[in-house]
């Protein structure tokens, strides 16, 4: 006969943490959050970008560039044309936020931020970014695929392309007042391309969320493409059957095409595409076809290649 | 320097027939050539002062596109007549 002694440390196994837990840190900071009733504690979690495991698949063969460079080394042309619109965007509110993701799908939705950061699979890659001015950086983003946010919303099979809108806030956005630009800032690209898994949404870099510098509080980065096809703090996601014109292929169409793919071979008019600036150490390397991501994407532009995919 | 500013002033009219009295000077000059001033802002603030455009230049585009030439027309025209008088 086995006599079991009740050991003061022993605890029932209803006290035993789940295992999805103990292995899913974001959740379980979350949900630790709210088990303690502390609304303040859970206000500043939600506050915060929860944390996220690095996404090792895209490695990015180069040292990730000081997180000093990159939020203080800026296009964004809704706060001016120099590079150190920092300041003037800290102005740029980012609660409350909505994306709006509409047109051809079967259930649009308008998505909070907080609601994004919550639901979405965040995971955290480190990507090169090359700017079609011929300057690279290399970020480690938080985020979460396109295709991830794409699924929420149940995509119509006539769906072609995805539209991607910048917010246009006059007041605290003075590039607006050239009221003869084509505002709001508008980029796209075609399904194919949103629902490949290099295409990400971005909350956050360096393990915060993400300034508004750099596109905060969400942004969209194609790492095979020119920086430029990436839309900064969107307000809407539109699935249609038309090519959309962005931004710059109005203003300046023999520069700024709608594929914009990295190609070192294939100049800008106004200067060479073969080498970049690296940010921050300043060192000349060559640019790579895709930018180094030819073997996750090349495929996608098989059979285009009377398109003019590399500008 | 009058016909200087003759010149302009004549610009200035023929910009408001053209154009209206409303019809910014930057919208006029997108219209004639988009990348203009993309480069011109590029330029000034990347290489010049930020401030110059913001806060001198813009306002220049910003305005009614006859005012500019027209103002600056006047400017010289008077400038011409003055140091004509001695």
């Amino acid at each position: 006969m086995n006599i079991m002694k009740s050991r003061p440390w022993n605890l029932p196994e209803s006290c035993v943490t789940p295992e999805s837990l103990v292995f899913g840190r974001r959740k379980a900071l979350l949900l630790g959050a709210g088990a303690l009733a502390a609304p303040g504690l859970a206000a500043a979690q939600e506050q915060g970008l929860p944390p996220a495991m690095r996404n090792t698949r895209y490695a990015p063969g180069r040292a990730i560039t000081a997180e000093r460079e990159v939020t203080t080394y800026n296009n964004f042309y809704e706060f001016g044309s120099h590079k150190t619109i920092s300041p003037s965007a800290q102005r740029m509110p980012q609660r409350p936020w909505t994306i709006k993701v509409d047109g051809m799908v079967e259930a649009p939705r308008e998505f909070g931020i907080e609601d994004l950061l919550r639901r979405m699979p965040l995971e955290e890659r480190v990507y090169r970014l090359r700017c079609v001015e011929a300057w690279s950086m290399v970020v480690p983003w938080t985020g979460f695929p396109l295709a991830a946010l794409l699924t929420e919303v149940r995509p119509l099979a006539s769906a072609r392309f995805v539209v991607l809108e910048t917010a246009a806030m006059p007041a605290v956005m003075p590039g607006l007042r050239q009221s003869w630009y084509p505002w709001p800032y508008i980029e796209g690209c075609t399904i194919a391309e949103a629902a490949n898994d290099l295409s990400f949404m971005v909350v956050g870099a360096y393990g915060k969320l993400l300034p508004p510098q750099n596109g905060g509080p969400i942004r969209f980065h194609q790492p095979w493409k020119y920086g430029f096809k990436a839309g900064k703090s969107l307000v809407r996601i539109t699935l249609t059957d038309q090519r959309p014109i962005s931004f710059w292929e109005k203003i300046q169409p023999q520069e700024y095409g709608f594929w914009a793919n990295v190609n070192p071979e294939v100049p800008h008019p106004r200067w060479s595409q073969a080498s970049e600036r690296v940010l921050g150490s300043g060192e000349r390397i060559p640019t790579q076809l895709f930018n180094g991501y030819g073997e996750f994407v090349a495929d996608l532009y098989s059979g285009l290649q009377r398109e003019r995919l590399w500008a | 320097m009058r016909l200087l500013g003759g010149f302009f002033v004549l610009l200035g009219v023929g910009l408001f027939v053209a154009f209206g009295a409303d019809e910014a000077l930057g919208a006029v000059l997108f219209r004639w050539n988009a990348a203009l001033l993309n480069t011109t802002q590029a330029v000034v603030q990347r290489y010049l002062l930020p401030m110059l455009w913001d806060d001198v230049l813009l306002p220049i585009l910003e305005a009614p596109a006859w005012l500019a030439p027209g103002a600056l027309g006047v400017a010289l025209s008077l400038l011409g007549w003055m140091r004509a008088r001695g």
